[in-house]
């Protein structure tokens, strides 16, 4: 027996690269506006989704990859709101990657915009490409002002940051300023929307953004 | 974990075309802006490589450092943020890949 070595150039993530590429041009080929739908268990993600379909009603047909580790209670509640959707168990995996969604996509060649809502978690999910035109990552008051400033990266590559239950601010001892500073010094292009979903707060910026980000996309698709 | 099972099926897959019995150190550079815990993927990987020809294999990780720099100024800078003291925006620079640099093998 010898020893040999290799030298050798190769990237854990090429495989996700390949795949999210794949997804890119399946959407881009049917003119479908993707979402990448980012942030903690309980930040409101599929609420942000349920009231965005209710608000755009007719306008443009929305689907949704919900990437749940178990369980299709996210799948039953965007149903009600006329959303076509698909649930993704990702088991012990605590983000979506590409080849999640490859799976998942060939379903929504007919929609107009696809929200692909990630696994609860602050972490994971920013190194894994997805293939999507937006990033949007929603944080909420009730996980602490420090929660921006601990999670930078989310932050930094995100295209819309929203902060909801900010009427819970007060309650929490949170200070709504801090995040939004934090924020900023992270991100200096990204808008960031406060919001509070259950009251209906800061949901026409949120919607004049998001028809906007679609327009645009649209538009560089040739739709 | 994931990426600890991307190196482990890379590595044996490398492993098994060269015709190697056994690996016994794999060198690995880890992006900074990946965030990835050293400690915990080197236990992943002690957990994944089991049963493998990797098994008990040594992992060396190193890290790669984004390059991060004002885009007015020229400024440099060790974490990345928005906006320059100067009021210019930063652009980072790599530190976001993993990437396999050397796998030693016995034959």
């Amino acid at each position: 027996m010898h020893k040999i070595e290799a030298d050798v150039q190769i990237s854990l993530l090429e495989e996700n690269r390949k795949y999210a590429g794949e997804n890119r041009e399946f959407l881009r080929e049917h003119g479908v506006v993707s979402f990448n739908l980012m942030g903690a268990t309980g930040s409101g993600k599929t609420m942000l989704i349920e009231k965005t379909a209710d608000k755009i009603g007719e306008k443009y047909r929305i689907g949704a990859i919900l990437g749940d580790v178990a369980g299709d209670d996210d799948f039953k509640r965007v149903k009600k709101h006329g959303v076509k959707a698909k649930m993704v168990n990702t088991g012990k995996e605590c983000h979506l990657d590409a080849h999640f969604i490859h799976h998942a996509i060939e379903d929504f060649a007919d929609v107009d915009v696809l929200f692909m809502e990630n696994v609860g978690n602050l972490v994971c999910p920013v190194d894994f490409d997805l293939g999507e035109d937006y990033r949007i990552v929603m944080v909420s008051v009730t996980e602490g002002d420090d929660v921006i400033r601990k999670h930078p990266e989310i932050f930094r590559l995100a295209d819309a940051i929203i902060i909801n239950k900010i009427s819970l601010a007060d309650a929490v001892e949170c200070d709504v300023d801090t995040m939004i500073r934090d924020a900023k010094r992270l991100n200096a292009r990204a808008p960031i929307i406060k919001m509070d979903l259950k009251k209906e707060i800061g949901i026409e910026e949120w919607i004049e953004w998001f028809v906007d980000a679609v327009e645009r996309a649209k538009k560089l698709k040739g739709v | 974990m994931s990426f600890a099972q991307s190196l482990i099926d890379n590595v044996v897959r490398i492993a098994e075309e060269k015709g190697a019995k056994k690996v016994s150190k794999v060198v690995v550079e880890i992006g900074k802006l990946l965030m990835l815990n050293p400690e915990q993927l080197k236990f992943c990987y002690e957990v994944v490589s089991k049963g493998t020809i990797a098994e008990n294999s040594e992992l060396e990780l190193i890290e790669v450092k984004p390059i991060i720099k004002c885009s007015i100024c020229g400024k440099e800078y060790d974490t990345p943020f928005a906006i320059c003291d100067c009021g210019g925006v930063l652009t980072v620079e790599g530190g976001k890949d993993a990437v396999i640099k050397k796998i030693e093998m016995e034959i």
